[in-house]
């Protein structure tokens, strides 16, 4: 390709647009202020476009929730400056970079472990603390950072937490399955949820054993095999991980072939889900989900529900919502006790941080040597009315086990 | 040296000196964010590179080129992890499981003539598979992700590769200064003449004598090589490999569009267009933040990268070295 006479872009103009730019990007980095004072300035990095765009912007609402209850519950202003990841670990790092360099006090994020990691890099390098919203990968708070925190169980946490509120359930019920078929979806995250059961499930002996597994393609159109393969097990309950897509799809393949199972116990999204609940209606009731749950007795989770309802009528309160507006309250508490902007005075008042008026089950928020809280709990939780409603644990419970299932054939 | 610069107009030697300069000294004046977009930009117009020697030069198409960045990845980190050997060491069994799995390809491919997009077929179909079996191994952290312990930034072990954000800024630039010398020195030698000659015309290269078999395994072993190493680079530079993330074909595009938007086929290309795909993604996201619309600084990425690809389906290297009359001197081409 040869350079036209009359092109458009002329040399000299090329050239003096160039420079322009390389001026206002080398320019860049000396424009960074930091803010001395007034409020406390929150990187908040969430995967808001990609891949899990709609996880990222739901997050995203626990966020824009958050300061009208900060206001009421006398905590300081805070000046959200939100990162888009982009559901991508590379991006994570240099928005991290980004949003400290524009004056970023303290972060929060990034919902997905991977992202999480890179940022945390970013966080304990410039000794910027990091609240973890949600990232249940172990490691995180394995590494001995200074500054990384997190206020959400840890994979292993979650799945022992399930069984145990199985457990609790089937006491409660006085009645247990005594054989379960396990579905699940064969990628990334269904397959390590399947290595995760059959790990932990036999220290918890459980009443039921898994009749069959089957794993599934998590963009099938028809499942209808699967769960004629279910039921031909003669198994009492339906052990589930699953999408929501796919769980939608199961449901009505259940409704289908007539087959209701004593129980779905789901260890996964989508059966709990608003679109779950909105697309199948009276067909939704009865599943139970096992998860990183709101205590919906605290004071605080009654505010952040009406404060949600209000906000978005048709969304109700999840794990996004409630884990992300934590890790804000968790930023927001340290500033006022630590009275400074300070990072390492915010991360020493972190490591101190102890609020029992949370929203999240459990005793409250407080950190271990590691940046961990590991008093976090995680619920049980039932589909009613196209409402949740928690089972378990018994502390955090406002309802009574639905069990049975009811039938699908009698919902009218 | 002389092989290096033969026909290279002095104007181009000139600024490529400058650009390099600039490169090397840029550390001491920029933020650690414009240093972390830089290395995002080198570590793309590194595998960039690599991957241009496969179908730019050799006309062999792949688009699963993630799967060697993967295995080099979780090589390097595995040896580390499991065994206590160092990066660089670990480097040459990364370097020969990626040459390795990189022929196994080639064989399948060039012994049964799989050509153009079954060729890139089989390399997605690869990686795809490469995933699965990760995803299945806990040695490898399966799907649970697999962490490197994350040093002291404040030191510099560059043995171990443990150090702070320039350490890494330095060795992603040494190893793209490389990827280029050595680029450039195949483009000019024999080989480089019978590689571009199956690139443009496969029989009639056959014809006149060209082992195609062996020189299109040759280029597919050192470009599967060379990311390799960039893998191992990633690996220790982020501290964590998913599966899913590393191996995918998302992740794959993601490596070559740079080298496309620059020019497939041009020595200077992937460099190119690193650094114009990715400081975009920045520039729009600055531009778009005020917008409040999750996700409008892809379209418009998007959007761009559709008009480059458009006005300039040979990239922009091309136009633009033709512009500034960059282009060898006439007789001194490729």
């Amino acid at each position: 390709m040869t350079c036209k006479p009359h092109t458009v872009i002329t040399r000299r103009t090329f050239s003096t647009g160039v420079t322009a730019a390389g001026l206002t990007a080398a320019a860049g980095p000396f424009n960074v202020l930091r803010a001395q004072g007034g409020a406390l300035k929150v990187g908040v990095l969430l995967p808001r476009s990609g891949v899990q765009a709609g996880i990222g912007q739901d997050c995203q609402r626990g966020v824009e929730i958050a300061p009208g209850i900060f206001k009421d519950l006398g905590l300081p202003n805070l000046q959200i400056m939100n990162g888009d990841t982009e559901s991508n670990p590379q991006i994570a790092r240099a928005q991290a970079e980004k949003l400290i360099n524009e004056g970023a006090q303290l972060l929060v994020g990034a919902f997905d472990s991977g992202q999480t990691t890179t940022i945390a890099q970013v966080a304990e390098q410039r000794g910027i603390p990091l609240v973890i919203n949600i990232a249940a990968a172990p490691p995180i708070t394995e590494q001995g950072y200074k500054f990384v925190f997190r206020n959400f169980p840890t994979a292993p946490m979650i799945l022992g937490d399930a069984f145990a509120n199985q457990k609790e359930i089937f006491a409660a019920t006085g009645s247990a399955p005594k054989s379960a078929a396990f579905l699940h979806v064969n990628d990334t995250f269904g397959t390590a949820m399947q290595k995760g059961i059959g790990a932990v499930m036999p220290r918890f002996n459980m009443p039921y054993k898994i009749a069959e597994t089957i794993a599934y393609d998590p963009r099938a159109r028809d499942l209808s095999v699967e769960i004629a393969k279910a039921k031909a097990t003669g198994a009492d309950a339906l052990l589930v991980v699953s999408r929501l897509n796919d769980a939608i799809l199961l449901t009505r393949e259940l409704v289908k072939q007539r087959w209701t199972p004593m129980a779905v116990l789901s260890m996964g999204p989508g059966w709990y889900e608003d679109q779950y609940l909105k697309t199948l209606g009276k067909l939704s009731d009865g599943p139970m989900s096992f998860v990183p749950w709101y205590d919906p007795n605290k004071k605080l989770s009654k505010q952040l529900e009406a404060v949600l309802a209000k906000a978005y009528p048709a969304i109700n309160l999840n794990t996004n919502h409630i884990f992300t507006f934590e890790a804000l309250l968790v930023a927001a508490d340290a500033y006022k006790r630590a009275g400074s902007t300070d990072p390492k005075a915010l991360a020493d008042a972190i490591r101190k941080t102890n609020i029992t008026d949370n929203v999240s089950i459990g005793p409250g928020i407080q950190f271990d040597a590691k940046g961990q809280n590991d008093k976090v709990k995680d619920a049980a939780i039932q589909n009613r009315d196209g409402k949740l409603v928690t089972l378990a644990p018994k502390a955090a419970a406002n309802a009574k086990p639905d069990w049975p299932l009811k039938p699908y054939d009698k919902r009218g | 040296m002389n092989r290096l610069i033969k026909g290279v107009r002095p104007r181009a030697l000139v600024l490529l000196a400058v650009f390099a300069a600039a490169l090397v000294i840029a550390p001491l004046f920029v933020s650690s964010y414009v240093l972390s977009v830089l290395i995002i930009v080198l570590y793309f117009a590194y595998v960039g590179q690599a991957w241009n020697l496969m179908i730019g030069f050799a006309g062999q198409l792949s688009l699963g080129h993630a799967l060697f960045v993967g295995i080099g990845a979780y090589t390097s980190a595995a040896l580390f992890i499991h065994f206590g050997i160092a990066p660089w060491i670990g480097m040459f069994a990364a370097v020969a499981l990626s040459v390795l799995t990189g022929c196994i390809i080639g064989y399948l491919g060039f012994r049964f003539s799989i050509r153009g997009v079954y060729f890139a077929l089989l390399t997605i179909a690869f990686a795809e598979f490469v995933l699965v079996i990760v995803d299945h191994i806990p040695w490898l952290g399966s799907t649970g992700g697999f962490f490197l312990p994350v040093a002291n930034r404040d030191r510099i072990d560059l043995f171990n590769l443990r150090g702070s954000q320039i350490m890494f800024y330095y060795v992603i630039l040494a190893l793209t200064a490389a990827a280029l010398v050595l680029c450039r020195l195949l483009l000019n030698s024999k080989l480089g003449l019978y590689w571009q000659a199956i690139r443009e015309d496969q029989e009639s290269a056959e014809a006149i004598g060209v082992h195609l078999f062996r020189y299109k395994m040759i280029a597919v072993a050192i470009s599967s090589g060379l990311t390799g190493i960039a893998g191992v680079w990633y690996a220790f530079y982020y501290n964590n490999l998913f599966p899913e993330t590393t191996f995918s074909t998302a992740k794959s595009i993601e490596l070559i569009l740079g080298t496309v938007v620059g020019g497939v086929g041009t020595l200077f290309g992937p460099i190119l267009g690193a650094f114009i795909l990715t400081p975009l993604g920045e520039v729009l996201t600055h531009l778009t933040e005020g917008m409040k619309i999750d996700g409008i600084k892809s379209f418009f990425w998007g959007v761009c990268v559709a008009a480059i690809v458009l006005f300039r389906p040979t990239g922009l290297w091309p136009w633009i070295s033709a512009l500034f009359g960059l282009d060898p001197r006439r007789g001194d081409k490729p």
